[in-house]
């Protein structure tokens, strides 16, 4: 038997919990046998539990190991489940899912702003780490400076930190405000992902700057 | 999509020796297939298995629950019925039985097989149903969602979608037609997902609906290909012009819009903007003018305000539509919105459906009109309760009523003069 491989093909062993912030990790399970394209998401149960989420992958295509980006919400059902989660226990995989991403062809020639909030830049680090030579920029909108997750993986140049609870990103404020500030090409193409207030309000935002529902593609997190 | 299933329950439990009855009293196993997209219902599910536990202090009886059901719906079943299984393990549903010690004609005789997991949902279909009408047949094509609308639970359900082989769907379909079948529809729960599950090796939804019109093309008989439910994000402008080639793919479309305003389809996680539902009905009104057009409203969704309804209602006015089927949100267990305040009033809930109901009287009834005096081809499929006269379907799914009772027509597609029309009905004389 493979190693990775576990009683049932949806099965994967947590391999690694890597702690981010005071209530933000990622799960770290095993690559070997899961092809999916950047920007797509998976469906995560706990083997033996009865509930599943979906989760944007975090690691790359061509990353050693399926990675998803979690923040444990306090009053939660399911992510205090997997908070508790320990290195060695079982996961139910399903998927990958979706049409979020990136085609190969457009990351080599095309022009990228990519907009996330907190656990929404899941998607864009995998299609980061997947096309190394895209042409982006990414504005990730935080509460905290500490929820800028592995930002030091992203040049300087390319990402903006909005943060809105301190004054310690680049901007201070939500990243609807900085995104009035900004000017854009007109062949450039908008990724947003997070919840669906702040999807809403930026689409508005870029609509009125004059851009094309079709350049904008949305990946909703709930 | 349950009147499929039921179909190949009933033809398993036929080739099992199985007798069906009218009376619940009289059966000795009892099943039920289980829709989970509201509440109500599951609750009637619960309430038969209380009383169907009651019945057996008095005599044998076997209970089953299939269909969709949710996880936690599926735990406390277990503690209820005999037998809970998903349709896709149909197919073992024979051994199921065979383990509770029950003899039938076909049990003696049927080695108990276990297949793989990944090929249960095939089995399923490969069981031949025992179809309810002989004019009017449902062909499963596809099973499960992979969208993720947060109001809806079918993907943690029904699981993730599956296509069906291109040449049984459309083997089933030759033989329904050659049997004379006339309305065939095309299931699933995103039926124009059909074949990207298989990532190239499998046709398109409207590489299939071109073999179905080809094969259409060269039958002697006359019938209507319907297909339901497609979603907008995987609907195409191809789709459009093969229904709009062939005769025999019905010209009535119902593509689901739920909400007429962006920030709810957002907050759904609809995945197509009204620009793109606009614009595929722009396709269907340039390609196929004479199509009916049904859609499904959700109103009163967590996040939707006055102002966001009022966007609906111009949807509603902008596109419209012949029928469609609202429904006033309710959260379910399982689904995404269901963690999420149900903040909208029971009462403007009521109103908003409403109002739009009002809108979809005129806009139906505007239609209607526009058909006086024409003549159009009817599939009667029934009799109308109050006079008692046949009645039937329009190609586009228009109900029309008969001026006299004729049951030879049953079954029948027959051409008929519209001499009356009101809303959502029209009525009709055979010429």
């Amino acid at each position: 038997m493979r190693p990775d491989l576990q009683m049932d093909e949806s099965f994967y062993k947590v391999e690694e919990i890597r702690t981010l912030t005071g209530n933000a990790f990622s799960l770290k399970l095993p690559k070997a046998r899961f092809a999916f394209k950047a920007g797509q998401h998976i469906s995560l149960g706990i083997v033996g539990g009865n509930q599943s989420r979906e989760y944007s992958i975090y690691s790359g295509e061509n990353d050693e190991n399926l990675e998803v980006l979690v923040k444990e919400v306090e009053s939660g059902y399911f992510t205090p489940q997997l908070r508790r989660l320990k290195v060695g226990r079982m996961v139910e995989v399903h998927g990958p899912f979706g049409k979020f991403g990136m085609e190969p062809e457009a990351a080599k020639t095309g022009k990228f702003v990519f907009i996330a909030s907190g656990t929404g830049i899941a998607p864009f680090r995998s299609i980061v780490r997947t096309y190394p030579g895209i042409d982006y920029q990414l504005i990730h909108g935080v509460r905290y400076a500490e929820e800028a997750y592995d930002s030091h993986e992203y040049e300087n140049s390319r990402y903006v930190l909005c943060t809105s609870r301190e004054n310690k990103g680049a901007y201070h404020g939500r990243l609807t405000g900085y995104l009035k500030t900004c000017t854009f090409a007109p062949e450039t193409h908008f990724d947003l992902c997070g919840n669906s207030n702040m999807i809403f309000d930026a689409l508005e935002i870029l609509r009125e700057k004059g851009f094309d529902r079709d350049q904008i593609h949305c990946e909703v997190y709930f | 999509m349950n009147i499929a299933d039921s179909e190949r329950v009933s033809s398993v439990l036929e080739g099992m020796g199985y007798e069906k009855t009218d009376n619940e009293e009289d059966a000795s196993l009892l099943g039920i297939l289980a829709c989970s997209v509201r509440q109500k219902p599951i609750d009637k599910v619960y309430n038969k298995i209380a009383q169907w536990n009651k019945w057996k202090n008095k005599r044998n009886l076997i209970t089953f629950v299939s269909g969709c059901l949710l996880p936690a719906d599926k735990e406390k079943f277990l503690k209820t019925f005999d037998l809970i299984f998903p349709m896709s393990e149909l197919a073992q549903f024979p051994d199921m039985i065979r383990e509770y010690g029950v003899v039938t004609p076909a049990g003696l005789k049927t080695p108990a097989v276990l297949m793989p997991k990944n090929e249960h949902i095939t089995a399923m279909w490969h069981i031949k149903p025992k179809y309810q009408s002989t004019y009017e047949a449902f062909v499963p094509i596809q099973n499960g969602c992979d969208k993720f609308c947060t109001f809806c639970a079918v993907p943690y359900t029904r699981g993730r979608e599956v296509s069906r082989p291109s040449d049984e769907i459309i083997e089933e379909v030759r033989n329904l037609v050659n049997q004379g079948y006339k309305s065939i529809t095309l299931l699933g729960q995103n039926v124009n997902s059909y074949g990207l599950d298989k990532k190239g090796e499998e046709i398109t939804f409207a590489g299939l609906l071109r073999e179905i019109g080809e094969f259409g093309r060269t039958s002697e008989h006359e019938f209507w290909v319907y297909f339901t439910s497609p979603h907008p994000q995987d609907m195409n402008r191809e789709v459009i012009e093969v229904i709009a080639s062939f005769d025999c793919l019905a010209k009535q479309i119902h593509l689901p819009m739920q909400s007429g305003d962006e920030k709810v389809l957002i907050k759904m996680n609809r995945r197509h903007s009204m620009d793109k539902y606009r614009h595929i009905v722009a396709d269907i009104r340039e390609l196929i003018p004479q199509a009916t057009l049904f859609t499904d409203i959700i109103v009163g969704f967590t996040g939707e305000g006055e102002a966001e309804f009022q966007h609906t209602i111009d949807a509603m006015e902008e596109f419209k539509f012949n029928m469609a089927y609202i429904a006033m949100y309710s959260p379910r267990p399982g689904a995404a919105s269901f963690r999420w305040e149900d903040e909208v009033s029971q009462e403007d809930k009521k109103d908003r459906l409403h109002r739009l109901s009002e809108i979809l009287k005129i806009t139906s009834h505007d239609y209607n009109e526009s058909m006086l005096g024409k003549l159009v081809r009817l599939l009667v499929n029934g009799t109308d309760r109050k006079t008692g006269f046949s009645t039937g379907l329009t190609e586009g799914k228009v109900i029309v009523r008969l001026d006299r009772r004729d049951d030879s027509l049953m079954g029948q597609i027959v051409n008929v003069k519209i001499t009356s029309a009101s809303f959502l009905s029209m009525s009709g004389e055979v010429v």
